[in-house]
């Protein structure tokens, strides 16, 4: 038997739809109207993934939360973007919401079911993944601290003259910088878990050699444009990053102004951390390029996907 | 006279008050923006934004400082003709906006007939109080002559403008 999805929705049609959409991938799909039910389901389920609707969020999904965090288990909160601005917030103010997907319809069955394949698969590295296929992606590596002005600069250059609005070029121009900029001060941490180069003035350049050296890629499939960046060291913790995604405040003292995550996040519409611990960050930023301003959501999904070994694997 | 702070331009505007500057370029970690208000003339800083083309987290640190200092020296800070990014981050950042008077900006505006987007610039003075009806002027569109319709949330992109 495949794994278990458990969705947790109020309203019996949705609930048919999403169990038809998941459970078209082949997995077992379960479902119960209410958070409570749910929890109890988890003991007895043992599901990878726990899909809640915004609409129950409060004490009896937050206690659902904590169980499956407990025990393993991703939870992901879906939130129509009607609701999404006012809701957001306390989502990230709970610190416990790993998943987060907004979406203009009742029902959201893309990301939705790329997030339930990389839990359920493992496999969470890529681009790819959210991008038509064929799609090209762009490649290019930062070996010196300095090129990262240049490369944003060309990114932004090369959107627009892919014919994209101004809008998104400049949006793609903050987002890389961001985690660009993250990825070579930040992300460095040695043994005794020092972020050695954090406190290193940004405009102080640095030759990255091969285990500091940064990869960007980008590729537009004329609903995405996706922006990847990779480094090589895994030190960016699920916990680091769910305090960083709602911040207000820029940082007065230290080299970094510790808002690139909450710039980046509210800048494009979908980003997604793989982590693997110890071995490499890959952040992905989805900008929706098809429609405009007025029919996006009023605020942006986010994954935290873990890379977990697998049971039996050799 | 054009000055070069990493990868932003400052100008004195020629023929502009004193303590009128145009900004251009990029504002980061190699701007230096906070200062600008020692360069204040009669109480006064004012800041054509209109080629600001990117600002990242540095850069809004650094600009916030900007507005500390000018706000801890009494002075009157205009801001004219800011660009989107500027917009974004001042709808972002609420630390950003200081205790400055945006006089003008730039906004995204569509034509529904053609398709046509562009970026239109916003008198904040003279619009105002459609502006905090959220009922932005409508433009004509320079390719077909319809009439081009803001492009985003009103309640979003004019919230820099609440009091």
């Amino acid at each position: 038997m495949p794994p278990a999805i458990l969705i947790v929705h109020p309203d019996r049609k949705t609930q048919r739809i999403v169990q038809r959409i998941l459970g078209s991938t082949g997995f077992a799909v379960e479902v119960t109207g209410d958070p409570v039910t749910a929890t109890a389901l988890l003991a007895t389920l043992e599901p990878v993934l726990v899909v809640v609707d915004g609409a129950l969020l409060g004490p009896d999904a937050a206690a659902l939360f904590a169980t499956a965090h407990a025990r393993g288990v991703e939870a992901c909160v879906t939130l129509r973007a009607d609701d999404a601005g006012t809701q957001v917030p306390s989502v990230l103010d709970s610190g416990a919401i790993t998943n987060l997907l907004v979406h203009p319809m009742p029902v959201l069955g893309e990301e939705l079911t790329i997030t339930a394949l990389k839990l359920i698969r493992g496999d969470l590295f890529g681009a790819e993944k959210y991008l038509l296929w064929g799609t090209p992606l762009e490649a290019v590596t930062l070996t010196r601290a300095s090129e990262r002005a240049s490369i944003v600069a060309a990114l932004a250059a090369a959107v627009k003259a892919r014919g994209q609005a101004a809008r998104v070029a400049q949006m793609a121009q903050l987002v890389a910088d961001e985690l660009l900029s993250n990825a070579v001060h930040n992300a460095p941490v040695d043994a005794a878990g020092v972020h050695y180069r954090a406190d290193v003035a940004r405009d102080v350049e640095i030759e990255l050699d091969a285990p500091h050296q940064v990869e960007l890629r980008w590729g537009c499939d004329a609903r995405y444009l996706a922006i990847e960046v990779r480094d090589r060291f895994g030190s960016l913790g699920r916990d680091t990053i769910l305090g960083a995604l709602g911040k207000q405040a820029v940082r007065e003292t230290g080299s970094g102004a510790g808002m690139g995550i909450a710039l980046a996040y509210r800048s494009c519409d979908h980003l997604v951390f793989n982590l693997a611990p110890g071995t490499r960050t890959e952040i992905i930023a989805l900008i929706d390029v098809r429609h405009p301003p007025t029919e996006r959501g009023a605020a942006s999904s986010y994954n935290i996907f873990v890379d977990r070994p697998r049971q039996g694997a050799s | 006279m054009t000055e070069t702070h990493g990868r932003m331009t400052i100008v004195a505007a020629p023929g502009a008050p004193a303590g009128t500057f145009t900004i251009g370029g990029s504002i980061d970690e190699t701007a230096d923006l906070h200062q600008l208000p020692g360069r204040a003339a009669a109480g006064r800083l004012a800041l054509d934004l209109a080629g600001v083309a990117f600002i990242n987290s540095l850069g809004v640190r650094d600009w916030i400082r900007m507005q500390a200092v000018a706000q801890a020296s009494g002075l009157v800070v205009e801001l004219h003709r800011v660009s989107e990014p500027l917009v974004h981050q001042l709808n972002m950042i609420v630390a950003t906006r200081g205790n400055a008077t945006v006089t003008s900006f730039y906004a995204p505006y569509a034509c529904d007939a053609c398709g046509r987007e562009e970026t239109v610039l916003i008198d904040a003075i003279a619009h105002h109080d459609r502006l905090m009806r959220l009922d932005p002027p409508l433009f004509p569109c320079a390719e077909c002559g319809a009439s081009m319709a803001f492009n985003d949330f009103p309640e979003r992109y004019f919230s820099f403008l609440a009091p």
